[in-house]
Protein backbone atom coordinates (compact mmCIF):
# COMPACT_ATOMS: atom_id res chain seq x y z
CA UNK A 1 0.00 0.00 0.00
CA UNK A 2 2.82 2.28 0.98
CA UNK A 3 4.75 1.56 -2.23
CA UNK A 4 1.57 2.13 -4.22
CA UNK A 5 1.20 5.59 -2.68
CA UNK A 6 4.85 6.26 -3.40
CA UNK A 7 4.38 5.19 -7.03
CA UNK A 8 1.35 7.46 -7.34
CA UNK A 9 3.36 10.38 -6.01
CA UNK A 10 6.17 9.71 -8.46
CA UNK A 11 3.67 9.39 -11.34
CA UNK A 12 1.97 12.63 -10.29
CA UNK A 13 5.34 14.37 -10.08
CA UNK A 14 6.24 13.08 -13.54
CA UNK A 15 2.96 14.42 -14.96
CA UNK A 16 3.57 17.78 -13.31
CA UNK A 17 7.10 17.95 -14.68
CA UNK A 18 6.08 17.05 -18.23
CA UNK A 19 5.24 20.60 -19.35
CA UNK A 20 8.61 21.81 -18.07
CA UNK A 21 10.36 19.04 -20.01
CA UNK A 22 8.38 19.92 -23.14
CA UNK A 23 9.22 23.60 -22.76
CA UNK A 24 12.90 22.71 -22.65
CA UNK A 25 12.60 20.39 -25.63
CA UNK A 26 13.55 23.16 -28.04
CA UNK A 27 16.62 24.03 -26.04
CA UNK A 28 19.95 22.33 -26.62
CA UNK A 29 21.34 23.70 -23.38
CA UNK A 30 21.48 21.15 -20.61
CA UNK A 31 20.75 21.95 -17.00
CA UNK A 32 24.08 21.11 -15.46
CA UNK A 33 23.97 20.29 -11.74
CA UNK A 34 25.83 22.49 -9.29
CA UNK A 35 28.60 19.89 -8.70
CA UNK A 36 29.75 21.86 -5.64
CA UNK A 37 30.39 18.66 -3.72
CA UNK A 38 32.65 17.49 -6.55
CA UNK A 39 34.62 20.71 -6.58
CA UNK A 40 35.73 20.16 -3.00
CA UNK A 41 36.82 16.57 -3.76
CA UNK A 42 38.45 17.21 -7.13
CA UNK A 43 42.15 17.82 -7.51
CA UNK A 44 41.51 19.77 -10.71
CA UNK A 45 38.35 21.52 -11.83
CA UNK A 46 37.47 23.05 -15.17
CA UNK A 47 34.23 24.97 -15.21
CA UNK A 48 33.56 26.97 -18.34
CA UNK A 49 30.38 28.83 -19.14
CA UNK A 50 30.44 30.71 -22.41
CA UNK A 51 27.14 32.30 -23.33
CA UNK A 52 26.54 34.07 -26.68
CA UNK A 53 27.90 37.40 -25.44
CA UNK A 54 31.11 35.83 -24.09
CA UNK A 55 31.60 33.83 -27.30
CA UNK A 56 31.21 37.03 -29.31
CA UNK A 57 33.67 38.77 -26.99
CA UNK A 58 36.18 35.92 -27.30
CA UNK A 59 35.80 35.98 -31.10
CA UNK A 60 36.80 39.66 -31.12
CA UNK A 61 40.09 38.67 -29.51
CA UNK A 62 40.92 36.08 -32.13
CA UNK A 63 43.38 37.40 -34.65
CA UNK A 64 42.06 36.76 -38.16
CA UNK A 65 45.63 36.95 -39.49
CA UNK A 66 46.80 34.00 -37.40
CA UNK A 67 45.82 30.67 -38.97
CA UNK A 68 45.08 29.01 -35.59
CA UNK A 69 42.85 31.86 -34.48
CA UNK A 70 41.12 31.90 -37.86
CA UNK A 71 40.41 28.17 -37.49
CA UNK A 72 38.90 28.75 -34.04
CA UNK A 73 36.76 31.52 -35.50
CA UNK A 74 35.52 29.12 -38.17
CA UNK A 75 34.89 26.38 -35.61
CA UNK A 76 32.76 28.60 -33.39
CA UNK A 77 30.70 30.23 -36.12
CA UNK A 78 27.16 29.07 -35.45
CA UNK A 79 27.86 28.18 -31.82
CA UNK A 80 25.86 30.13 -29.27
CA UNK A 81 26.97 28.48 -26.06
CA UNK A 82 29.69 26.23 -24.67
CA UNK A 83 29.42 24.74 -21.21
CA UNK A 84 32.15 22.50 -19.83
CA UNK A 85 32.44 20.86 -16.42
CA UNK A 86 35.44 18.64 -15.88
CA UNK A 87 36.71 17.20 -12.61
CA UNK A 88 39.87 15.25 -12.01
CA UNK A 89 40.30 13.23 -8.83
CA UNK A 90 43.21 11.64 -7.02
CA UNK A 91 41.21 8.48 -6.29
CA UNK A 92 39.35 6.11 -8.62
CA UNK A 93 35.62 6.76 -9.18
CA UNK A 94 35.39 9.45 -6.52
CA UNK A 95 32.39 11.04 -8.23
CA UNK A 96 28.81 9.98 -7.57
CA UNK A 97 27.15 8.19 -10.51
CA UNK A 98 23.85 9.90 -9.67
CA UNK A 99 25.13 13.27 -10.91
CA UNK A 100 26.17 11.71 -14.22
CA UNK A 101 22.85 9.90 -14.55
CA UNK A 102 20.97 13.13 -13.85
CA UNK A 103 22.57 14.72 -16.91
CA UNK A 104 22.13 11.54 -19.00
CA UNK A 105 18.40 11.62 -18.22
CA UNK A 106 18.09 15.04 -19.86
CA UNK A 107 19.53 13.56 -23.01
CA UNK A 108 16.63 11.14 -23.29
CA UNK A 109 14.37 14.12 -24.01
CA UNK A 110 12.94 14.40 -27.53
CA UNK A 111 15.35 15.89 -30.02
CA UNK A 112 18.51 14.36 -28.58
CA UNK A 113 20.04 11.42 -30.41
CA UNK A 114 22.89 9.26 -29.26
CA UNK A 115 25.62 9.52 -31.85
CA UNK A 116 28.17 7.32 -30.18
CA UNK A 117 28.54 5.24 -27.05
CA UNK A 118 31.97 3.99 -26.22
CA UNK A 119 32.57 1.72 -23.27
CA UNK A 120 36.03 0.47 -22.52
CA UNK A 121 36.12 -2.16 -19.80
CA UNK A 122 39.89 -2.24 -19.89
CA UNK A 123 40.35 1.49 -19.45
CA UNK A 124 37.14 1.98 -17.45
CA UNK A 125 36.08 4.72 -19.83
CA UNK A 126 32.54 5.55 -20.84
CA UNK A 127 32.03 8.20 -23.48
CA UNK A 128 28.58 9.10 -24.73
CA UNK A 129 28.15 11.58 -27.54
CA UNK A 130 24.74 13.01 -28.28
CA UNK A 131 23.54 15.47 -30.87
CA UNK A 132 20.39 17.47 -30.79
CA UNK A 133 18.56 17.58 -34.08
CA UNK A 134 15.97 20.20 -34.90
CA UNK A 135 14.38 19.24 -38.20
CA UNK A 136 17.35 18.31 -40.35
CA UNK A 137 19.75 20.60 -38.55
CA UNK A 138 22.01 19.65 -35.64
CA UNK A 139 21.86 22.42 -33.09
CA UNK A 140 23.50 20.91 -30.08
CA UNK A 141 26.17 18.50 -28.93
CA UNK A 142 26.68 16.81 -25.59
CA UNK A 143 29.59 14.68 -24.47
CA UNK A 144 29.60 12.80 -21.19
CA UNK A 145 32.89 11.15 -20.42
CA UNK A 146 33.35 9.13 -17.25
CA UNK A 147 36.85 7.91 -16.71
CA UNK A 148 38.52 6.26 -13.75
CA UNK A 149 39.67 9.55 -12.26
CA UNK A 150 37.95 12.10 -14.43
CA UNK A 151 34.43 13.10 -15.16
CA UNK A 152 33.59 15.55 -17.95
CA UNK A 153 30.46 17.03 -19.43
CA UNK A 154 30.59 19.17 -22.55
CA UNK A 155 27.49 20.87 -23.87
CA UNK A 156 27.70 22.89 -27.06
CA UNK A 157 24.67 24.86 -28.17
CA UNK A 158 24.40 25.75 -31.84
CA UNK A 159 25.73 24.04 -34.91
CA UNK A 160 29.14 22.46 -34.54
CA UNK A 161 31.09 21.17 -37.46
CA UNK A 162 33.47 18.42 -36.37
CA UNK A 163 35.44 18.97 -39.56
CA UNK A 164 36.15 22.54 -38.45
CA UNK A 165 37.18 21.26 -35.04
CA UNK A 166 39.44 18.81 -36.83
CA UNK A 167 41.26 21.78 -38.38
CA UNK A 168 42.19 22.83 -34.85
CA UNK A 169 43.96 19.63 -33.95
CA UNK A 170 47.55 20.02 -33.02
CA UNK A 171 46.93 23.61 -31.97
CA UNK A 172 46.12 24.95 -28.50
CA UNK A 173 46.62 21.46 -27.03
CA UNK A 174 43.74 19.97 -29.05
CA UNK A 175 44.66 16.36 -29.79
CA UNK A 176 44.73 14.73 -33.21
CA UNK A 177 41.19 13.48 -33.74
CA UNK A 178 42.31 11.12 -36.54
CA UNK A 179 39.18 11.87 -38.54
CA UNK A 180 41.17 11.17 -41.70
CA UNK A 181 41.05 7.43 -40.98
CA UNK A 182 37.27 7.54 -40.72
CA UNK A 183 36.76 9.00 -44.17
CA UNK B 1 30.54 133.10 12.98
CA UNK B 2 27.89 135.28 11.38
CA UNK B 3 24.26 134.23 11.57
CA UNK B 4 24.02 134.30 7.73
CA UNK B 5 26.78 131.79 7.33
CA UNK B 6 25.20 129.59 9.98
CA UNK B 7 21.88 129.65 8.13
CA UNK B 8 23.57 128.82 4.82
CA UNK B 9 25.35 125.87 6.41
CA UNK B 10 22.15 124.58 7.99
CA UNK B 11 20.38 124.93 4.65
CA UNK B 12 23.13 123.01 2.86
CA UNK B 13 23.21 120.13 5.40
CA UNK B 14 19.47 119.66 5.79
CA UNK B 15 18.12 116.16 5.46
CA UNK B 16 16.85 115.43 1.97
CA UNK B 17 14.57 112.44 1.09
CA UNK B 18 15.99 110.21 -1.73
CA UNK B 19 14.29 110.09 -5.09
CA UNK B 20 11.66 107.43 -5.72
CA UNK B 21 13.17 103.98 -6.57
CA UNK B 22 16.56 104.79 -5.01
CA UNK B 23 16.47 101.74 -2.69
CA UNK B 24 15.44 99.47 -5.59
CA UNK B 25 18.34 100.75 -7.73
CA UNK B 26 20.83 100.08 -4.89
CA UNK B 27 19.53 96.52 -4.43
CA UNK B 28 19.76 95.87 -8.18
CA UNK B 29 23.31 97.11 -8.33
CA UNK B 30 24.42 94.95 -5.40
CA UNK B 31 22.85 91.89 -7.03
CA UNK B 32 24.52 92.61 -10.37
CA UNK B 33 27.95 93.07 -8.72
CA UNK B 34 27.57 89.76 -6.85
CA UNK B 35 26.68 88.02 -10.10
CA UNK B 36 29.69 89.49 -11.86
CA UNK B 37 32.00 88.44 -9.02
CA UNK B 38 30.64 84.88 -9.15
CA UNK B 39 31.02 84.76 -12.93
CA UNK B 40 34.60 85.93 -12.63
CA UNK B 41 35.35 83.27 -10.01
CA UNK B 42 33.79 80.50 -12.08
CA UNK B 43 35.55 81.65 -15.24
CA UNK B 44 38.85 81.61 -13.37
CA UNK B 45 38.58 77.89 -12.46
CA UNK B 46 36.96 76.79 -15.70
CA UNK B 47 40.14 75.55 -17.47
CA UNK B 48 41.22 73.50 -14.44
CA UNK B 49 37.73 72.08 -14.05
CA UNK B 50 37.62 71.23 -17.74
CA UNK B 51 41.07 69.63 -17.65
CA UNK B 52 40.11 67.60 -14.57
CA UNK B 53 36.90 66.44 -16.25
CA UNK B 54 38.76 65.43 -19.40
CA UNK B 55 41.36 63.58 -17.30
CA UNK B 56 38.67 61.72 -15.36
CA UNK B 57 36.90 60.84 -18.63
CA UNK B 58 40.13 59.62 -20.27
CA UNK B 59 41.05 57.54 -17.20
CA UNK B 60 37.52 56.14 -17.13
CA UNK B 61 37.61 55.13 -20.79
CA UNK B 62 41.13 53.68 -20.38
CA UNK B 63 40.06 51.68 -17.33
CA UNK B 64 36.95 50.44 -19.14
CA UNK B 65 39.01 49.40 -22.18
CA UNK B 66 41.55 47.64 -19.96
CA UNK B 67 38.79 45.76 -18.18
CA UNK B 68 37.13 44.92 -21.50
CA UNK B 69 40.41 43.64 -22.91
CA UNK B 70 41.08 41.55 -19.82
CA UNK B 71 37.57 40.04 -20.05
CA UNK B 72 38.01 39.42 -23.78
CA UNK B 73 41.35 37.67 -23.34
CA UNK B 74 39.90 35.63 -20.50
CA UNK B 75 36.92 34.65 -22.70
CA UNK B 76 39.32 33.71 -25.50
CA UNK B 77 41.34 31.57 -23.10
CA UNK B 78 38.18 29.87 -21.84
CA UNK B 79 36.99 29.25 -25.39
CA UNK B 80 40.27 27.59 -26.34
CA UNK B 81 40.23 25.54 -23.13
CA UNK B 82 36.64 24.44 -23.86
CA UNK B 83 37.61 23.40 -27.41
CA UNK B 84 40.65 21.57 -26.03
CA UNK B 85 38.52 19.58 -23.55
CA UNK B 86 35.97 18.85 -26.32
CA UNK B 87 38.73 17.66 -28.66
CA UNK B 88 40.26 15.55 -25.90
CA UNK B 89 36.97 13.76 -25.17
CA UNK B 90 36.19 13.24 -28.86
CA UNK B 91 39.66 11.76 -29.17
CA UNK B 92 38.93 9.46 -26.24
CA UNK B 93 35.75 8.27 -28.00
CA UNK B 94 37.54 7.71 -31.32
CA UNK B 95 40.33 5.80 -29.59
CA UNK B 96 37.69 3.65 -27.87
CA UNK B 97 36.08 2.88 -31.24
CA UNK B 98 39.45 2.02 -32.76
CA UNK B 99 40.34 -0.25 -29.84
CA UNK B 100 37.00 -1.99 -30.16
CA UNK B 101 37.43 -2.56 -33.88
CA UNK B 102 40.81 -4.24 -33.34
CA UNK B 103 40.13 -8.01 -33.42
CA UNK B 104 42.98 -8.97 -31.10
CA UNK B 105 41.81 -6.73 -28.29
CA UNK B 106 38.10 -7.24 -28.82
CA UNK B 107 37.84 -9.05 -25.48
CA UNK B 108 38.85 -6.09 -23.36
CA UNK B 109 37.14 -3.20 -25.11
CA UNK B 110 33.73 -2.71 -26.62
CA UNK B 111 31.78 0.08 -28.31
Amino acid sequence: MRSLTMKSCVALLAVLLLPAQAARAGDARLLLPDFQSLESKASETVSITLDPSLIAMAARFLDANKPEDAAVRKAISGITGIYVRSYTFDADFAYPKADVDGVRKQLSAPGWQQLMQVHSRKEHNDVDIYIRVDGSKANGLAIIASERREFTIVNIVGSIDLQKLHELEGHFGIPDLQLEQKK
Amino acid sequence: MSPDFENELREALRAVDPEDGFAERVRRRIASETRMRRRWLSARWAPEALAASVLVAVLGVYGWEQRRERQGLEARQQLIEALRVTGEKLDLAYRGVQDASRPASADDAGA
